[in-house]
């Protein structure tokens, strides 16, 4: 007797598991709690070492495409029709000369190629082998202020209710050697499914923070008054701005 | 150690048994969680970037209303189970595991990492907490399933089962209880550990020695995953033994540490 209540009562605590998360889910308290892990991972985990980089071989040909549609408004398809001529990545903000980059300007900088992999926060993951600039080398090139604690990228591409979408690093995380601004995939330029013409890569954390369409590079102390508040077009969304894990 | 029949003896330490009752909570979400995270992408590959010739596992809806498991490229139909499943909000949908096995109960991918995240915190400092503990005050020695305790298996079941009169001898753990802490503690445990660690990006990068050994980060996935259904063979096993072995005085040792000893 008493095991058959015991067999039924474990039974049914497991399957009650589902509607009691959801309600304890929309606690704020216990929202709270549950985001102290991240400032643990990111301290413990962080941004350190090297993401692997991989062969020639190990390539993915046809690397899957994600995000975003592609933007299809007017502008961006001016910027495809004349190869991306009018393109400029604008860097500005906490940075001591504000810039803005031509594509040939962007090319003509030392190039940085690296075979690694992919991994959305779905569970994919893809390799991709990545040329293009080092952010770095842009953030030297203008310059950072001393007030300045994050890159935020803005980009093209909306969600299609007009929300831009955008990404935001430490400055750690955008002077890791790895941090690329990526021009070309699998030996060709980028296209425009793939974030044409500047992307981000930062391997060593997931793809939600790879941003693609970068229009735009703001140095900030803060990124609290962009958008939700929260560093990235996800991260308003409830995922974290931490993505190392 | 040779106690006196129906003596009662503290047999788990307070911190035994909180870990005991955390880890029942913690892996209780973890797994909710993990299903939730699983759904967003329902595919499992023995490959280190994502591989459909090497796909070990896929929960899939080919059309409306049907669903199927794939599984080591045989495909079941799983209609209602997984594949086609409740939302969560009174209808049915594409959806690997149903909602009212997932956390929080809908798709909420953002979510589901919070819960798995914080209570990976949870389970894990318990562990370690209680494995340095059990080690310093020599414990661990009495619990771990040694070559001489295997023969003494099914002895202790049969005697459970009332096959057999006497209980094989042992020392103050019986060699089925040695069993599941040793698989539980020692093998299940790092596993999932481990190979949850191993398919974060930010690891890879520290320790790619570490994502190399289970495969790739795919693998590890799948290792992970494969983790998550040990687990739940333990908790059948394990609540079949606690229902069988004396639920009551089972119990009461797990929550006041004393145990009758037979």
């Amino acid at each position: 007797m008493k095991r058959r209540i015991f067999l039924a009562s474990a039974a049914s605590a497991l399957a009650g598991c589902g509607p009691i998360g959801s309600a304890l889910n929309n606690s704020a308290q216990v929202r709270n709690i549950l985001a102290s892990a991240e400032g643990l991972n990111r301290l413990v985990i962080g941004t350190r070492g090297l993401a692997r980089e991989y062969r020639d071989r190990d390539v993915d040909r046809e690397f899957r495409v994600n995000g975003f549609a592609t933007p299809s408004d007017a502008s961006y398809q001016e910027l495809v029709a004349r190869g991306f001529a009018p393109y400029r990545l604008v860097v500005d903000g906490a940075v001591d000369r504000p810039a803005a980059f031509t594509l040939a300007q962007l090319q003509r900088m030392p190039q940085q190629t690296q075979i690694t992999r992919h991994d959305c926060v779905e569970g994919w993951s893809a390799i991709g082998k990545w040329s293009g600039v080092r952010l770095s080398d842009v953030l030297d090139a203008t310059g950072i202020r001393s007030d300045a604690r994050y890159v935020v990228f803005r980009c093209m591409d909306n969600d299609g209710q007009g929300n831009l979408y955008y990404e935001s690093l430490d400055l750690h995380q955008a002077n890791h050697p790895q941090a690329l601004l990526a021009l070309r995939l699998n030996d060709a330029p980028l296209d425009p499914d793939h974030g044409a013409p500047v992307r981000l890569r930062v391997p060593t954390q997931l793809g939600y923070k790879s941003a693609k369409w970068v229009a735009r590079i703001e140095v900030a102390g803060s990124f609290a008054k962009i958008a939700g508040g929260m560093g990235g077009y996800w991260e308003d969304q409830g995922y974290e701005w931490y993505a190392g894990i | 150690m040779k106690v006196a029949p129906n003596r009662l003896v503290y047999r788990y330490a307070l911190l035994t048994r909180a870990s005991h009752w955390i880890w029942v909570v913690a892996f209780a979400v973890l797994i909710g969680s993990g299903l939730q995270i699983f759904n967003a992408s329902p595919n499992l590959d023995a490959s280190d970037k994502s591989d459909p010739a090497r796909r070990v596992l896929a929960i899939g809806s080919p059309g409306d209303g049907v669903g199927t498991t794939t599984v080591f490229g045989r495909t079941f139909v799983t209609t209602g189970w997984l594949g086609w499943t409740d939302d969560g909000m009174g209808s049915k949908g594409a959806r690997a595991f149903p909602a009212s096995v997932i956390i929080p109960g809908y798709q909420d991918l953002a979510d589901g990492r919070r819960w798995h995240l914080f209570f990976a915190w949870v389970a894990g400092v318990c562990w370690l907490a209680w494995l340095i503990s059990a080690a310093v005050k020599g414990s661990l020695r009495e619990m771990v399933l040694l070559p001489s305790d295997v023969p003494k298996l099914w002895p202790m079941q049969a005697y459970y089962l009332k096959l057999r009169k006497e209980p094989p001898p042992h020392g103050i753990y019986n060699p089925l209880q040695k069993a599941a802490y040793t698989s539980i503690m020692l093998a299940i445990a790092p596993l999932v550990v481990l190979t949850g660690l191993a398919l974060s990006p930010g690891i890879d990068a520290i320790a790619n020695p570490l994502t190399v050994a289970f495969g790739g980060r795919q693998f590890a996935r799948l290792w992970h995953f494969a983790g998550m259904l040990l687990l739940i063979g333990f908790f059948a096993i394990h609540t079949f033994q606690v229902a069988t072995q004396g639920f009551f005085n089972q119990m009461r040792s797990m929550i006041t540490g004393w145990y009758r000893a037979s």
